[in-house]
């Protein structure tokens, strides 16, 4: 019962905290000598109040987008499809190579490798991105081949390729770490030695002996790996130029009528819809990994 | 000591040193400012100097759009970018560290059974950067608050905003190693509470606070990149309009990057500098990190049976 009790309360919870923080333009404000900060407590409660009532008469899913006015429901359906697309690529091909060459980084000696793929680890991802379309452009100017659009033009045409490398590259990175440090920890247990010594092959310990007992550990960190990845959308969508949900606040937070609470809120609503759909489904993919695994 | 742990306190030590006397030794002030000139060389051949001068002998590193000195402006930004970075670093893991232990050591339920997913977890699905662009988007662009006030306000935030990741995932780890036998079989002898987080879960957990720690601080300098890529400079942003420019208050190196964005193609060195000192940065610390890791693996660490 309690556990049930449990997970209704993160309904509550996430909604209070996502009221809390679109209303932070409203709530933080500089004073009118603008030497210090004040909180606006009563144009924040006014905004919270209006989405409220908003609710009914539909105002609050409807906003501008520049000078014309849609309605949110209309809308949101073909951004949350680029960024899910987006995300849920990124994750699970990022996830699927991640473990695979960590894997192989835990055995294998190739230091000189280790390294190099360590620091594309730890290269933000704006830099990688502004990289990247630096050495397409590079490219196509030096031989006039364009490999990969660097950046959509119109939805209808939007660029696909480097998106999905940029959403890939992190997780991937930070898979193969966690991975090669885990299973480097696991294969110094006792069981391994043991498993050796009655003659089963190195690749039959490492998947059925020793995996199993590292996808918890990658099972622990998919929170933060996932933290990771929506943190990363952020600049993939806006130095793409691709229309996903993340754009969609940032375009359009702000109107010509001053701040949108109503569009925040129902936006980062959708990024919690988002995660949700996005850890299942690699919470899925590990459990099935664990299922062919575990004898 | 090894050679990656050795390069990369060096390259670290000459960074600090840069954030804390570079300014007694850059070869122009900040106010230094080139202006178009026209000069008839020793030919008698007119030449137009106009800013941004390219790197030279007389700039090392050139100038900006506006002329001013860009190794200048990286020497003065420098202390905002060392400091405030490892500070929030260290600070999210140390008491992000300390709530996660505690959080995992005590948990009620067994592990192995399905737990209630936590509702902080999934708040994860907000990235950490769209907070913090609706907290400073209204404060942070032509504040009259002092560069440092605001710095020491982002610092905050971003300790704060980051807490929840570190807990989680120390959170997990702890609980997975709670249930090891040799903490079991150290409870079953009478050890208590504080022996146990001490002897043996710290210990274990030492290896994943390293690692967090660069990791929080490379994600911390990201973060400060990705914010001066939406023109929010650790700092404060000046905003210049019609043209619409952004300028960084504090010459902080992320902020230095975002205003230079535009420059990619036509004059790249505005921002391929600013760009390769931040990467040498996080290069150095990743070296630290990664040399210590060998020093302690060589020290403790069990070998691989393959």
């Amino acid at each position: 019962m309690a556990r049930v009790v449990k997970s209704a309360m993160t309904v509550p919870l996430a909604f209070v905290f996502i009221f809390f923080m679109a209303v932070l333009p409203h709530l933080l404000q500089l004073n009118e000598s603008g030497s210090s900060l004040r909180l606006d407590w009563s144009q924040s409660f006014t905004a919270v109040k209006d989405y409220f009532i908003g609710i009914g008469t539909g105002e609050s899913f409807r906003f501008l987008a520049g000078r014309s006015e849609l309605v949110f429901w209309e809308q949101i359906g073909g951004y949350f499809k680029v960024s899910l697309l987006n995300i849920a690529g990124g994750a699970l091909i990022g996830t699927t190579i991640g473990i695979l060459i960590g894997i192989y980084f835990a055995l294998s000696g190739a230091d000189w490798l280790k390294r190099t793929v360590e620091f594309i680890g730890v290269v933000p991802d704006f830099i990688m991105i502004l990289l990247l379309q630096f050495l397409i452009v590079f490219v196509a100017s030096e031989t006039g081949v364009v490999l990969f659009q660097v950046a959509s033009v119109t939805a209808d045409d939007p660029a696909i390729i480097l998106p999905l490398i940029s959403s890939l590259i992190i997780p991937a990175n930070y898979m193969i770490r966690n991975v090669a440090l885990q299973m480097k920890l696991t294969l110094t247990e006792d069981y391994i030695s043991f498993a050796k010594s009655r003659g089963l092959g190195k690749w039959y310990i490492v998947f059925y002996h020793a995996l199993p007992n590292v996808l918890p550990f990658i099972k622990a960190d998919l929170h933060k790996l996932l933290g990771i990845l929506m943190g990363n959308i952020f600049i993939v969508e806006y130095l793409y130029n691709m229309h996903g949900v993340t754009m969609l606040l940032f375009a359009d937070a702000f109107a010509n009528e001053g701040y949108q609470y109503a569009l925040v809120v129902n936006g980062l609503l959708t990024l919690l819809v988002l995660y949700a759909v996005v850890f299942a489904l690699l919470k899925t993919y590990l459990w099935g990994w664990e299922k062919v695994l575990v004898r | 000591m090894n050679k990656t742990l050795l390069a990369g306190l060096l390259i670290t030590a000459i960074m600090i040193a840069v954030a804390l006397f570079g300014g007694y030794f850059a070869p122009h002030d900040l106010k230094d400012q080139v202006k178009i000139e026209y000069i008839v060389n020793d030919q008698g051949k007119g030449e137009v100097i106009a800013p941004p001068v390219r790197p030279g002998s007389n700039y090392p590193f050139g100038t900006d759009k506006n002329g001013y000195d860009l190794m200048a402006k990286l020497m003065d930004g420098a202390k905002y970018t060392i400091f405030l970075s490892v500070g929030i670093a260290f600070m999210r893991v140390f008491i992000g560290g300390m709530l996660g232990m505690l959080l995992g050591y005590f948990r009620t339920n067994p592990a192995g059974r399905l737990r209630a997913p936590s509702s902080w977890n999934f708040l994860n699905g907000i990235p950490i950067f769209l907070i913090f662009w609706l907290m400073l988007i209204g404060i942070s662009i032509n504040p009259s608050l002092s560069p440092l006030a605001i710095s020491i306000l982002m610092g905050a935030v971003l300790t704060v905003v980051g807490l929840p990741s570190v807990v989680s995932s120390i959170k997990d780890k702890t609980s997975v190693i709670r249930d090891r036998a040799f903490v079991v079989a150290s409870q079953s002898i009478g050890a208590g509470h504080w022996k146990i987080i001490r002897s043996h879960l710290f210990p274990h957990l030492k290896e994943s606070f390293l690692i967090m720690t660069v990791q929080e601080v490379i994600l911390v300098l990201t973060l400060f990149g990705q914010l001066a890529i939406f023109n929010l400079f650790v700092g404060g942003t000046t905003m210049n309009f019609d043209p619409a420019e952004y300028f960084s208050r504090t010459n902080e190196w992320g902020g230095l990057i975002g205003q230079a964005r535009n420059s990619m193609y036509l004059y790249s060195w505005i921002l391929f500098i600013p760009l390769a000192s931040y990467m040498l940065l996080i290069t150095g610390f990743h070296l630290v990190s990664n040399g210590l890791e060998a020093l302690y693996k060589k020290r403790y660490a069990k070998f691989s049976h393959f």
